[in-house]
């Protein structure tokens, strides 16, 4: 069923299979909605491992991400320079996290690294403040935004050292009975 | 490398954690506890400067242990949170390891590996069967996870009506027909109870000329050509069939079927609650709407229409806005006076008088209906015998104030509410268990008095009722009850498809090429209302179950009605809805569906072993004629057993099995409740130990950063 195709040796699809939650069909499929981004930059045959990365604007601007506030983070988090250019790997790594199949605990792992817009590896207030505002588009007033994220941090903090770190963020997922439904992205 | 810690003047307000972090990031780098978290591509970034030498090792942190004395299967490697690159070289690693394996570890690894992909074929192979699994996702996309719940709900009464359709046809309604086909001998039971003459009379059918109306009639009440057939209880033979070397005993396995219908249904929602409940990890203290919840939790990240992506932003203001409303006017209620919380209580007393008058009435409306029908169509005299329209009506009779108390009722309940002025996550929950209440309690309404119709009140000298033990009113009583069932369930699906025809649709039409007339305006457009559609859901299947043992095919009309009701609601939706703007919070309220459901079982229980242990079946029709009660085919059944087989289950049946049974439940069930009691307190104790762990390593820290200067 598999074997005809020449993009990926057998070896890459088993590796890619372990390393995703995704079949070997998805995998192909997915490789096409990634070539379908960019077809003269992504070549036909990754058996020789090209060193192919596609700009953050061409992802950006995929249905599935082009009206979600936090895209440009997703981007980020998962691309091998921060910047947002995503290689194969990345692309698949990425689409596979965010499926339903992977596991509360990793999703909450990038969760937090989406949300923490500073990278200190923690989330702080202004990173709780530019997510409300992301999420909100900037139509709340500033102390509505500040009242919120007093809120959360008064909710989620453990530790009490005024921010949130992945333990925190992780312990307070596991009482967020939505999360894993709606921190999913289908493709 | 250590990193220069910069300590400047101590800043006026004691916020210990922005002052440390800002001067001395390495050192909580170099933790044990931020160890845990995962380095991310190839460069070396932020904090990964200090553990330069550290990369290697950090790639293999302590549950990921990939060599010879790890022989555990380790998380598969798709949960780990590595770049891809990572896991490719792990995966390496790992065969290089598992190739230095021989004899029984390397098979164990093999077979673990085997199994592993085995399951996961399973998954996707079960992924493909999924009934309705595109549309579902469509909808989750375009409306989002509340409404979607609503339509999961639907799918899961699909198909327990299905199996258990499959169930019913299988063991009653198809050894019936192979054995009318075939012609097969009927061996008659003897009489156990001498009956009077005309209780034995029963003849449905029409005589004379039966004109073309009363086919239709007949189709939509249940009655005439309808009524003898196996539709009804009334059509079944009391008798065993010999066939091959065995018999087929005919009542029993109505009866069984019957019973292990509803244990099947209890035994499936149970079941399925359970996992609700342990998605929904009700926690002690998650509240219905907790900040963290809504800002880490609230994006749809798989929203991709641009209008619905609109509405999500547009709902999550909302939310945190009304949010902080009811905070602030929670405070500004606790500071009331006590004049004013006195005459408060006094309103919400009367208000909830009003609503318990309110059922009252609606529950006297409903008793008055059902007997007034039910004498009307019974007598033989009665002055709309022949006008087929009339007739109809007053057939429906039931069915239709059901449905009216069942429309106007609960808007009264909404503007009652309104006064009632409480907070408004209790106003959302009091308002469903009004109506829940409402509709449940209408049925049983409906079931007393048809009860009180069919025993005479209960009292079994009244005129009507000596001779037969029920009232002669009702020669074949089972087929009536059978039949009110039967006529509820299509008159719910009718007044949907009406409401849709006649409300939806020109609503949507009205509000869309009329928007400037302020009326219309006001009214808006169409919201699909998840409670109140889960409830119309929940009341369709009390009445299958219900009727189930009166009329046997009734589980398969209603897996065509759900069937039917679920593409009619799908195209409602997308034609007439709007999404909503309050987001109906899918993940607790999926266990309320279920409870409600159950709850809806166990009315419905109630008349099938009341009928099945109490009442005496009619004697002239059914597979239990000449049985003083329909549980005695059973008691019959097993004297035929062997004796031990025979005494075990007397024994099972006997008190004293019964009573040690209860009291062992009881004393698991209070054992359960002291170890939940003490492990609710043992994470309380956890989480102020946490806070001061917290506290220590930040003194640690800044003792440290101090020393070190």
């Amino acid at each position: 069923m598999g074997n005809k195709q020449t993009i990926f040796t057998l070896e890459q699809l088993d590796a890619y299979q372990d390393a995703t939650f995704f079949t070997k069909k998805e995998i192909l499929r997915l490789f096409y909605r990634y070539r379908d981004l960019a077809p003269q930059l992504v070549p036909l045959d990754y058996t020789k491992k090209p060193n192919v990365k596609l700009p953050y604007e061409l992802i950006g601007s995929m249905p599935e991400l082009k009206d979600n506030p936090f895209r440009q983070r997703i981007a980020e988090v998962f691309s091998e320079d921060g910047e947002g250019n995503m290689t194969l790997d990345d692309f698949l790594d990425m689409f596979s996290v965010m499926s339903e199949m992977a596991p509360r605990d990793l999703k909450a792992y990038y969760a937090f690294k989406i949300y923490d817009f500073n990278n200190d590896d923690y989330i702080c207030k202004s990173d709780l403040e530019k997510t409300v505002n992301k999420l909100t588009r900037k139509e709340l007033t500033p102390e509505e935004v500040c009242l919120v994220c007093n809120k959360v941090i008064d909710e989620a903090d453990m530790d009490n050292d005024g921010k949130l770190s992945l333990e925190d963020f992780q312990h307070m997922i596991v009482r967020a009975p939505d999360f894993l439904s709606t921190f999913h992205i289908r493709i | 490398m250590a990193g220069k810690v910069v300590w400047g003047p101590e800043p006026t307000k004691q916020v210990w954690g922005s002052s440390l972090g800002r001067h001395s990031p390495s050192l909580f780098l170099q933790l044990p506890s931020n160890q845990t978290l995962r380095f991310r591509g190839n460069k070396a970034e932020a904090w990964g400067a200090a553990l330069e030498g550290g990369i290697e090792s950090s790639v293999v942190p302590q549950d990921c242990v990939v060599g010879e004395e790890e022989e555990e299967d380790q998380r598969p490697l798709k949960e780990l949170p590595l770049c891809l690159e990572e896991k490719r070289r792990l995966r390496f690693l790992q065969e290089q390891a598992a190739s230095r394996l021989s004899g029984w570890r390397l098979w164990r690894v093999e077979k673990q590996r085997t199994l592993r992909h085995l399951r996961s074929q399973a998954g996707t192979v079960m992924s493909y069967v999924v009934m309705w699994k595109s549309t579902l996702r469509h909808i989750e996309g375009h409306f989002g996870t509340g409404i979607q719940s609503y339509f999961n709900f639907l799918r899961f009464l699909v198909l327990m009506n299905f199996v258990a359709s499959l169930l019913v046809v299988g063991f009653v309604i198809a050894p019936n027909a192979a054995f009318e086909a075939l012609h097969l001998n009927w061996t008659g039971r003897p009489n156990n109870v001498s009956a009077n003459a005309s209780c034995v009379h029963y003849d449905p059918s029409a005589h004379g000329l039966v004109s073309y109306f009363s086919y239709i009639m007949d189709l939509l009440s249940g009655k005439g050509f309808m009524e003898l057939t196996y539709l009804f209880y009334g059509y079944y033979q009391n008798s065993a069939v010999d066939f091959a070397s065995f018999s087929y005993n005919v009542p029993l396995a109505y009866l069984l079927t019957a019973f292990f219908y509803l244990l099947f249904c209890l035994i499936w929602i149970v079941q399925r609650s359970v996992y609700c409940l342990k998605h929904s990890l009700v926690s002690e203290d998650a509240s219905l709407g907790s900040y963290s919840n809504k800002v880490f939790a609230g994006w749809d990240f798989g929203l991709m229409q641009h209008s619905a992506v609109q509405l999500k932003h547009k709902s999550i203001r909302y939310e945190l806005r009304m949010d902080l409303e009811e905070e602030a006017l929670r405070r500004r209620l606790a500071e009331r006076t006590t004049r004013q919380r006195a005459t408060l209580y006094i309103l919400r007393g009367l208000l909830n008088l009003l609503v318990l008058s309110l059922l009252g009435g609606g529950f006297f409306c409903i008793y008055l209906a059902t007997s007034y029908s039910q004498w009307l169509l019974g007598s033989a005299d009665s002055p709309v015998k022949g006008q087929y329209i009339l007739e109809l009506l007053v057939a429906y009779l039931p069915s239709i104030v059901i449905t009216v108390a069942n429309l106007l009722i609960p808007i009264i309940f909404g503007v009652i509410v309104q006064l009632e002025k409480y907070p408004l996550s209790f106003e959302i929950k009091i308002t469903l268990l009004r109506n829940v209440f409402l509709r449940l309690a209408s049925l049983v309404v409906l079931l007393i008095s048809l009860w009180s119709q069919i025993t005479c009140s209960g009292d079994p000298k009244d005129s009507n009722c000596k001779d037969c033990g029920y009232s002669h009113l009702f020669p074949c009583w089972e087929t009536s009850v059978g039949q009110e069932m039967y006529k509820l369930l299509i008159f719910d699906l009718l007044i949907m498809l009406l409401v849709m025809l006649f409300v939806e649709f020109p609503r949507k039409i009205l509000v869309t090429y009329l928007p400037s007339c302020p009326l219309l305006k006001l009214w808006g457009q169409q919201e699909f209302m998840v409670p109140s559609n889960v409830l119309d859901l929940v009341y369709g299947q009390t009445v299958c179950w219900t009727g189930a043992l009166f009329c046997p095919l009734l589980p398969v009309l209603n897996t065509l009605k759900y069937i039917m009701i679920f593409y009619l609601k799908k195209l409602t939706l997308y034609a007439n809805c709007r999404p909503a703007e309050r987001t109906f919070r899918a993940s607790s309220s999926n266990f309320f569906f279920l409870l409600v459901l159950l709850m809806g079982l166990t009315i419905s229980c109630v008349p099938a072993l009341y009928s099945m242990f109490v009442l005496p079946p009619s004697k002239s029709c059914g597979p239990f004629r000449g049985e003083p009660t329909m549980w005695n085919t059973v008691s019959n059944a097993i004297s035929e057993l062997p004796l031990t087989a025979q005494e075990f289950l007397e024994f099972v049946g006997s008190l004293a099995f019964a009573v040690p049974l209860f009291l062992l439940l009881s004393i698991l069930m209070f054992y359960l409740m002291a170890l939940a009691g003490s492990y609710s307190s043992m994470v309380k104790g956890l989480k102020g130990q946490l806070r001061l762990e917290g506290q220590d390593k930040l003194f640690l820290v800044k003792q440290i950063s101090e020393l070190s200067q």
